[in-house]
């Protein structure tokens, strides 16, 4: 008895003649199986056999006169798939139709028909694009041909697809078989050896194909074969979201403006950048960046040094945005001009409507300049940006802070409003002697310090909160005259959530570190001279994924001289006028939506740049569409959609060392308030960024094409699907997933 | 004995593990693995086995496959590797080498039609090509003997008498991927055929050269002990042979496999799998009334020559089916044997199957009318197969 299987590249047509062999030698028969080799890519089609004798078996060839035939995939059904079939013959398809459905055309045989596909599925047999029925369809063949459910069960067992009997069995019970309409016709005997052909009528001769000459064999990439009806899967150029891009709540394009650095230097680079922030500089030297811990070469070898590329870029290539021309340009009031505010005045002036940023301070920066100390900001950095944002014509009115009728008069006056006054409450400690002389707000401190130019400090500083305003108070204290400085924590080192490498700079000056302890009071004779903190240990996590501070009552006394109280801010809401309520970022009154809108710490709280400037340009988005413009309103990527770590081809990529900071040494820097960081030294560091998700034209995909139909296009690639057989090898082997198998 | 439904490549797998194993008591086993297809199964199958005392170093090419089983077997080891078509023409120098230290060494070969153009199909033009290496070689005709092969093949290699590597010879898929139930025997079975290796020139800790420099006198010599060893391994093979019946309890084929031969006027003489097919053309045509037979040569080098005179002593037509091409000549079979027939013979070669086409029994027929119509031996004639 001779089978035959018709499939596809992936549906394991070998495995299931190998199944369909066992079955047989577990019945006491001579087996032998084999599939035909060469084209067992991915959706080729594919055909197996099966050979069962009670003799033992020398016959070597392939089957061209079968007895049975499956056929897994019902689009490789026609007259060449069944040519040599004996009539009364069984032919098995993969098919949720009857085999009523194809007794016209194919009458002469026994039809049988299981919905093997359907079945798999249902077990999970394979992945979702690509269904792997081979187990299931062995058990509906061995049904129809009248074998038992145990020979079936212990072959499974023995070739240890246990797992995967279930589906055998389902498609035993559920295949439908239809007699052959005309009387079965004479079988071959089950009998040893090749036969020789012509007991029925002959498939048709092989025909001889044109050969081409040897030496023509070397014109074009290999020889072509046309796809026809090999590919199920299609493999498709896309562009991914980048973790960095994920990451950034700024919404910057950073995989974008790394690469454009990289590939065509700082002018490119600082396009991609000026798209979506007008504080390249400030973010270059202050960020947290987030797109950092994001970036996956974290764990490989360290993550790029996003920071120094963007402030490499803003430095050597300031953007000079031009404003657009609203048709009707819109008046709108910002209030606040810290960096939240100015990106919304900002993304509003582009778009070319008429912005006034109201800010009580003297000059605009906001926190940038009241609170960062020039050592990490200079000035003329923050100038700089803040002045290319007024050459779009944005109105500055500084020096008066407002009050809750102002602001209400501002909502009736203008278009629009948004409110962005940031984190005015500080947190203070309600313990004994907190009132005593020399214990005072780090944020005041900062403000005397960053406004009125150099603030006096003398002997031990104490500075309560690990924050970065903590830092810059500690790093301050000791250019302002400290002696010492000690940092004073309640949670341990890794939960800080100042910058690291602030800390680590606040280390090699010289500033010492208590952690795990909470102040629980002051003492001194009117000025302060010792904090008492009580030892900290840590409990089970809190709200925030940080494990919370149990208070101790065992004490210790730090004597000291001076303490700055950095223990965090909150949003002071007594600007909002009465009946105001902030919910999404907008002020609604008594209920009802108002035209305005709340931007940065004053709406989220977060805390950061960063946030502010994503928050900024949403509310001016949020307040233009209100408005009946046709903006994209900004909204932060979904952080699960990035390409993971595990998608990314590591081994396409040399290992290396990030490239870090230059700083100037703590001795020199502790003599003032010049920077300390002076950034990365060079651009090369862009050529680290694996750029996930986009495609860099490396040619990888080009060069591992087994067919070599990839092409070179400008900007990107061609495939020609008319040879492609979605083999999946350039999805597999593409660095940085930036092509995906789709289904045909 | 267990039966098992596995393909030739994993039967070469499981007899080199077996073979390894039972040199466990001595300097244990080793190769280098280097895939190429239709071998990778092989060592695939070889690279997820455990062994004791047995190390598969997976290399960067089949030159140096071969350069760590010299290694292995100087040291002592029992060593396998396995290979085909390009990468054996890649590796040939150090299969000469590996001829020359007169190491024991096995090595299983898919046969496969070289390349460029590239085809992955069966042809023995790759082996072929080692014909004077100095190995000896089998090729086989079903999954049973490509077991057997590989462990008759190490007791004839590190035979003292012999002392020569063996070529394992098997076609390409439709011996090599096709599954048939398949005797494994148990591992004491193997050891009782496998006594420990005891390389009588092995490497110890004492340090000396190997394969240093030979003057013509004593490469004289040199090639001579060569051909001594190829003479006796004829004996050799026979008591292996014997021994393998006494371990295993079956037989394992002679030299050179007859077919219906005794009463035959017209012999059709073949290697590897198209043998089988013979057999069944052999068959068909009896029923025809022609009296026609096989003879399959089995162990190509040495050459069993004189096997082979008498097999075919009287014999009126012999025709010769080459599965390779040795461009300029003919068929490479052809070569050896056309005066190995009667003198008054009509001895014909026929090229048939080359890159792998699908021998089937009408093909063979069709060389039988034209063999029998023939009065006088013709220029060599390519019997194309077509897919």
């Amino acid at each position: 008895m001779e089978i035959r299987l018709h499939g596809r590249g992936g549906q394991g047509g070998v495995t299931c003649a190998k199944i369909l062999a066992a079955v047989y030698a577990r019945l006491g028969k001579s087996v032998q199986t084999f599939g035909d080799y060469a084209g067992e890519r991915s959706g080729a089609p594919v055909r197996a056999y099966t050979r069962v004798s009670d003799e033992p078996i020398t016959n070597r060839n392939k089957v061209y006169q079968p007895d049975h035939l499956l056929v897994l995939d019902l689009s490789l059904l026609g007259d060449d798939t069944v040519a040599g079939l004996a009539p009364g013959g069984t032919l098995l398809l993969n098919s949720p139709e009857g085999p009523e459905a194809f007794a016209a055309k194919f009458g002469a045989f026994r039809v049988a028909t299981v919905d093997a596909t359907g079945i798999a599925r249902k077990h999970r047999i394979g992945t979702r694009s690509v269904v792997i029925v081979n187990t299931t369809i062995a058990g509906a063949f061995v049904k129809a041909l009248g074998i038992g459910l145990g020979v079936l069960e212990e072959t499974y067992r023995g070739l240890g697809l246990s797992s995967n009997f279930q589906a055998a069995k389902d498609a035993y019970e559920s295949v439908r078989v239809a007699e052959a309409g005309s009387p079965a016709g004479t079988r071959r005997a089950v009998g040893a050896g090749g036969a020789m052909e012509g007991a029925r009528p002959a498939p048709p001769p092989a025909t001889a194909k044109e050969v081409v000459p040897l030496q023509e064999h070397v014109e074009g990439p290999t020889t072509g074969l046309r796809t026809g009806n090999w590919r199920t899967q299609t493999p498709r150029y896309v562009e991914n979201l980048a973790p960095c891009n994920a990451w950034c709540p700024a919404g910057n394009d950073v995989v974008g403006f790394v690469q454009a650095l990289g590939r065509d230097g700082e002018i490119a680079a600082s396009a991609v950048l000026g798209r979506s922030t007008p504080f390249g500089g400030v973010c270059g030297r202050v960020c947290p960046a987030p797109c950092m811990e994001g970036c996956n070469r974290r764990e490989y070898d360290g993550s790029v040094n996003i920071r120094g590329i963007e402030r490499w870029i803003a430095d050597k290539a300031p953007v000079a945005r031009l404003a657009a021309a609203a048709v009707k340009p819109k008046r709108v009031a910002v209030v606040g001009g810290g960096p939240a505010g100015l990106a919304a005045a900002w993304t509003l002036a582009l778009e070319g409507h008429r912005v006034a940023v109201l800010e009580g301070e003297p000059e605009l920066g906001g926190v940038l300049r009241t609170g960062i100390p020039t050592y990490r900001l200079p000035r003329e950095v923050l100038d700089r940006e803040v002045e290319a944002i007024l050459a779009l014509g944005v109105e500055a009115r500084c020096g008066q802070f407002l009050d809750r009728e102002s602001v209400a008069r501002l909502a009736a006056d203008y278009d629009a409003v948004v409110l962005a006054t940031g984190l005015q409450k500080l947190q203070s400690l309600d313990v004994p002697g907190a009132r005593l002389a020399g214990v005072e707000q780090g944020i005041h401190f900062l403000h005397r310090v960053n406004m009125r130019g150099k603030a006096v400090l003398s002997g031990h500083v104490v500075v309560l909160g690990g924050g970065n305003t903590a830092m810059d108070c500690a790093r301050s204290a000791l250019r302002c005259g400290a002696a010492r400085v000690t940092v004073v924590y309640r949670r341990t080192r890794a939960e800080m959530p100042a910058i690291p490498e602030e800390i680590e700079e606040a280390g090699h000056e010289g500033v010492e570190f208590v952690f795990q302890a909470a102040p629980i009071g002051f003492e001194g004779d009117g000025r302060v001279s010792a904090v008492e903190v009580a030892e900290v240990e840590m409990g089970p996590p809190d709200a925030s994924g940080r494990r919370r501070p149990v208070v101790t009552d065992r004490k210790r006394r730090i004597e000291c001289d001076w303490v700055l109280m950095a223990l965090g801010q909150s949003a002071d809401l007594g600007l909002l006028p009465a009946g105001w309520t902030i919910r999404d970022g907008r002020c609604f009154g008594d209920g009802r939506p108002l035209n305005v809108w709340a931007a940065g710490d004053l709406a989220t709280g977060d805390g950061t740049v960063t946030h502010a400037i994503g928050s900024g340009r949403r509310a001016a988005g949020l307040a233009l569409r209100e408005l009946g413009e046709a903006v994209e309103v900004f909204s932060r990527p979904d952080r699960a959609r990035a390409v993971p770590a595990t998608d990314i081809r590591l081994d396409h990529f040399a290992r290396a060392d990030a490239a870090r900071d230059i700083t100037v040494p703590p001795a020199v820097r502790l003599s003032g308030f010049a920077e300390v960081s002076a950034g990365i030294e060079g651009r090369t560091e862009a050529h680290r960024c694996f750029s996930c998700g986009h495609c860099t034209s490396c040619d990888t995909c080009l060069v591992y094409c087994p067919e070599g139909i990839i092409r070179r296009t400008k900007g990107g690639y061609d495939v020609d699907y008319s040879y492609c057989k979605g083999c999946g090898i350039c999805v597999t082997e593409c660095p940085r997933k930036a092509i995906e198998m789709s289904a045909s | 004995m267990t039966q098992e439904l596995i393909s030739a490549n994993h039967a070469a797998a499981v007899a080199a593990v077996l073979a390894g194993r039972a040199n466990r008591k001595a300097r244990g086993f080793g190769g280098g693995a280097y895939p190429i297809t239709p071998q990778t199964e092989c060592i695939e199958y070889l690279c997820k086995q455990t062994i004791e005392k047995g190390h598969i170093i997976r290399v960067e090419s089949e030159h140096s496959a071969m350069a760590a089983c010299m290694g292995f077997s100087l040291a002592g080891a029992r060593a396998f590797t396995a290979s085909s078509s390009n990468g054996l023409a890649y590796m040939t120098e150090n299969v000469f080498a590996a001829a020359f230290y007169r190491l024991p060494i096995v090595m299983m070969a898919v046969n496969r039609t070289l390349g460029p153009p590239w085809n992955i199909w069966v042809d023995h033009g790759d082996t072929l090509a080692l014909r004077d290496a100095g190995w000896i070689h089998l090729y086989c005709e079903d999954n049973q003997e490509v077991l057997d092969s590989i462990l008759l093949g190490y007791r004839l290699a590190e035979d003292r008498r012999v002392l020569l590597p063996v070529l394992v010879c098997q076609d390409a898929f439709v011996l090599s991927h096709t599954m048939m139930m398949t005797e494994v025997p148990p591992q004491e079975r193997v050891d009782a055929f496998l006594p420990p290796l005891d390389l009588p020139h092995r490497v110890t800790d004492r340090p000396r050269t190997v394969g240093g420099l030979d003057f013509p006198h004593e490469s004289e010599v040199h090639r001579r002990q060569q051909q001594e060893a190829m003479q006796a391994s004829f004996a050799v093979f026979e008591e292996c042979r014997e021994a393998f019946r006494a371990a295993f309890g079956r037989e394992t084929p002679e030299a050179i496999v007859p077919y219906r031969l005794d009463d035959a006027d017209v012999v059709l003489v073949s290697m590897g799998t198209t043998a089988s097919t013979v057999k069944a053309a052999v068959d068909e045509a009896r029923l025809r009334g022609v009296r026609a037979g096989g003879l399959r040569i089995r162990l190509f080098r040495p050459f069993p020559e004189e096997a082979i005179v008498r097999a075919l002593a009287g014999k009126k037509r012999v025709g010769i089916l080459d599965r390779d091409l040795c461009p300029g000549l003919g068929g490479i079979l052809w070569a050896e044997m056309r005066a190995l027939a009667g003198r008054d013979a009509v001895v014909q070669n026929y090229m048939v199957g080359l890159g792998g086409g699908d021998i089937r029994p009408i093909h063979v027929r069709q060389i039988l009318d034209d063999l029998l119509a023939r009065e006088k031996s013709g220029a060599p004639v390519f019997k194309e197969v077509g897919a």
